[in-house]
């Protein structure tokens, strides 16, 4: 009787009987299962011809020549291995940096000029796109606080971090994220104070400018930098 | 026993009742574990400390308290952390002494140092934190953390690595001299018993303050029954012992404060206060407080004296408050009540919150 009528039926058409009514469950039937093709293998790409083949080969040849004109840069793990930037073990110590750090004073000094004394917008615009290899920092502030207290001279100032050599002739390599920077640039002692300097015993301290620069704003390479102007923005994490 | 996992939501002060008995006590040997004596001496700083003794018997607690021995001195000087740090101060006072010390200032706003048992704690905010250098954890509930998390910093002063010229130590001593170093006022209470002959303390000019007890005496009040029911204390009749004993504190509590609510002839409208004083008798008390900077090893002492020097069947209480705390200026507070007639029976009311 009926489950002899159901055995006959496809087992979609049954299910459809009883979702909607005879006509609407034989009219889905027909045209949206029974007339429609059910593909069992995906359709594979036409089988290529010689000639395809040539004009892909062609291609891949043409793009490889134009790659191989093209210089890349060196990649992360290539840098490692080719140890490019790596300070030899006798090169690590703080005197030979010495030199370099009156020379960033000198330069520091040529730059601000009179503003050593007064500070300011323009000198914080000077300063933004300053060189600071050679700079004796001093970490101030940081978010990882066992950074801070590490004080040196920079010998390189990369994207993210700062390469810092300190007193006792370690190098240590300090993120700049999170981080701030103390610099001091004395200001230059004039001739009359030196002639002072010889006949009083007790000097007052020669005023000195203090920078303190925000790492997190600074994560640029000191050459991009030279050309970037600097917005004031209002850091969340301070 | 069982410890839970610090709250990530901000919970308020809890009260927990405890009903017990006291030992017996040994004058010699002072009680330090059990149930109320082990809650006292882990309060950290004393602020306020009161008495509640009826009328009768505040002559004997007078002669033998009040006038035997001195009352609770400390001292009030402002120095910087890094006084404290170097020279004899550290080296006396730190190092061999024993000393109490609390910096002003709120906990969840400024930043407080303590000083207890040789344990300097640090409260920082996230600047101060970031600039000092120290290793410390995060502080406060989890859930307000947020953008401007505090930190606690603990450091042990009087362990072996804490010496000049020791990495750790010196990294402290950098943090006191360029992140930490305004001076700031300091409540400074030496606990041991000697003092180091030229106080190092003399030369920052600290101003010696008495805690002197204060003493009012026949107050009139209306007075519930303090003794609790013995069906109380079996295990059916927990709503029973809730409201006996939230009755209690709330009326000793009244009577801490001198309100004129619990005194007997009190006529106030009930629109304007709710409040009814249980009417079950009458008596005049007579309540002796001290406020300063109290240890809670004096607290624990005083308890002992009350208890001896009381005769056996009257009833006191005594309470002790903490310094606030947190943010909302919570305080933590434990009061213990002997109801009249029992041999060394007490209920203990402490307040925590998790700060």
């Amino acid at each position: 009787m009926e489950s002899r009528k159901n055995k006959d039926q496809p087992i979609a058409a049954v299910l459809l009987g009883r979702a909607f009514e005879p006509d609407d469950a034989n009219r889905i039937f027909t045209e949206k299962i029974q007339q429609r093709p059910l593909f069992l293998t995906p359709s594979s790409p036409p089988p290529s011809d010689l000639r395809a083949a040539r004009r892909r080969a062609l291609q891949k040849k043409t793009e490889q020549r134009k790659k191989a004109l093209k210089p890349k840069p060196l990649s992360a793990s290539q840098r490692r291995k080719l140890g490019l930037y790596d300070v030899p073990r006798e090169g690590q110590k703080y005197t030979i940096f010495e030199p370099l750090h009156n020379l960033w004073l000198g330069y520091m000094r040529e730059i601000l000029g009179g503003e050593i004394y007064t500070g300011g917008e323009g000198a914080a615009a000077k300063l933004a796109s300053a060189d600071f290899h050679g700079a004796e920092v001093e970490v101030v502030r940081s978010g990882c606080v066992s950074r801070v207290g590490i004080k040196g001279i920079v010998i390189k100032d990369s994207k993210f971090a700062l390469e810092i050599i300190t007193r006792k002739n370690n190098l240590k390599l300090v993120p700049k994220e999170g981080t701030v920077f103390r610099l001091e640039v004395p200001a230059p002692a004039s001739e009359s104070d030196r002639h002072q300097e010889t006949a009083t015993a007790k000097q007052d301290q020669p005023s000195s400018m203090v920078i303190e620069i925000h790492g997190e704003q600074f994560q640029y390479r000191s050459a991009d930098r030279a050309n970037k102007k600097f917005r004031s923005h209002f850091s969340k994490t301070l | 026993m069982l410890s839970f996992p610090a709250p990530s939501v901000y919970q308020a002060s809890k009260c927990f009742v405890t009903c017990g008995v006291m030992g017996h006590l040994e004058p010699k040997q002072p009680p330090t574990k059990g149930k109320p004596w082990a809650t006292l001496t882990s309060q950290d700083f004393i602020h306020r400390a009161d008495l509640i003794l009826p009328q009768e018997a505040f002559e004997a607690v007078n002669v033998a308290l009040l006038r035997a021995k001195p009352a609770p001195e400390f001292k009030k000087v402002t120095m910087s952390l890094q006084d404290i740090l170097t020279g004899v101060f550290f080296a006396e006072y730190i190092k061999k002494g024993d000393v109490m010390m609390l910096s002003g200032g709120r906990r969840g706003i400024d930043n407080v140092y303590s000083l207890k048992h040789g344990v300097l704690t640090l409260f920082l905010d996230k600047e101060a934190y970031e600039r000092a250098g120290l290793v410390g954890k995060p502080d406060g509930v989890k859930g307000k953390r947020g953008l401007k998390p505090r930190w606690v910093v603990t450091l042990d002063l009087k362990g072996d690595s804490m010496f000049p010229g020791k990495k750790g130590f010196d990294r402290l001593v950098y943090a006191a001299k360029n992140a930490l170093n305004t001076p700031v006022t300091w409540l400074f209470c030496n606990t041991s018993s000697t003092t180091p002959n030229p106080d190092p303390l003399a030369q920052h000019s600290p101003s010696d303050i008495t805690s002197a007890p204060e003493v009012s005496q026949n107050i009139d009040v209306a007075m519930p029954v303090l003794q609790p029911e013995v069906e109380f204390l079996t295990t059916g009749h927990k709503e029973d012992l809730e409201s006996f004993s939230t009755e209690i504190y709330e009326w000793l509590s009244l009577v801490r404060l001198q309100s004129p609510r619990v005194r007997l002839g009190d006529q106030i409208d009930p629109f304007l206060c709710r409040y009814q004083a249980p009417e079950a008798g009458q008596a005049k008390l007579c309540k002796i407080s001290w406020q300063g900077f109290l240890t809670p090893s004096w607290s624990r002492q005083t308890l002992i004296d009350v208890v001896t020097a009381i005769p056996a069947k009257t009833w006191f209480s005594l309470s002790t408050t903490t310094f606030s705390k947190g943010v909302a200026g919570d305080n933590s507070e434990c009061t213990i009540l002997r109801p009249p007639g029992s041999g060394g029976e007490y209920i203990m009311w402490e307040v925590r919150g998790h700060e």
